[in-house]
């Protein structure tokens, strides 16, 4: 479902919530992923990270996630 | 887009799952990694290793992705390619969770390149059960939007 409204209205904050995302659940694939791709590219614009090179290896999914937490913000 | 490219010319047997594979379902949010599960089996390996060599022009780390940690001790590896704006996070195994094999994938088409996705189904049973905060949030996003319940 895509809806094609610019200007979409509420009475309450609750009502917006629920609301569908106007682009959630797009039926072409491609164009889904050419907006995650953009998303992602803001993202990095706005708040890069320092990511150390190379290749590393986990035992586990946990240990491979605490590895992530400890990248810092680029300055 | 080019990464994924080199997957399909290499033959690689891989599973994209994530932040990336909810983007193909529409559901969009940043990430810094692309995940995946790819088929624990050394040729497969070896795929991997071709295609990664020629989308980042032979870089001599892609070397160290070993299929002796993959396929034993390490099911995760992480590669973070010199341009650093995006890594991997590739795994063949999830504790008893996942596999290559047990998750559920659905084929993708971008610009003429065949991807392989987790099914919206697959990426939930993926998330609820983790401990990290975002996978929670993804879960209820994914469960809300496909109308999943605790059965799928």
């Amino acid at each position: 479902m895509r809806i094609d409204l610019a200007v979409q209205k509420f009475r309450s904050i609750e009502e917006m919530n629920k609301a569908p995302d106007p682009n959630a659940g797009d039926a072409d694939a491609a164009a889904n992923f050419e907006r995650f791709l953009r998303h992602c590219a803001r993202w990095w614009a706005i708040a890069p990270k320092h990511y150390p090179r190379g290749v590393f290896k986990f035992r586990t999914l946990e240990e491979a996630q605490k590895a992530r937490d400890t990248y810092l913000p680029l300055k | 887009m080019r990464v994924l490219r080199e997957f399909e010319s290499a033959g690689l047997e891989y599973v994209l799952i994530g932040a990336a594979a909810m983007g193909f379902h529409g559901l969009v949010r940043a990430t810094q990694d692309l995940d995946l599960f790819v088929r624990p089996t050394p040729q497969n390996i070896e795929k991997l290793r071709a295609a990664l060599r020629v989308a980042y022009q032979g870089d001599p780390s892609i070397d160290e992705i070993s299929t002796a940690d993959l396929l034993g001790d390490y099911p995760a590896v992480r590669y973070v390619p010199p341009a650093g704006d995006l890594y991997f996070d590739i795994m063949t195994r999830l504790g008893e969770v996942a596999s290559f094999e047990t998750i559920d994938a659905e084929v993708k088409e971008v610009d003429g390149t065949e991807v392989r996705v987790a099914t919206p189904a697959a990426l939930y049973r993926l998330k609820k059960g983790t401990v990290r905060a975002q996978d929670h949030i993804d879960a209820a996003v994914l469960r809300e939007r496909f109308s999943l319940t605790d059965e799928d």
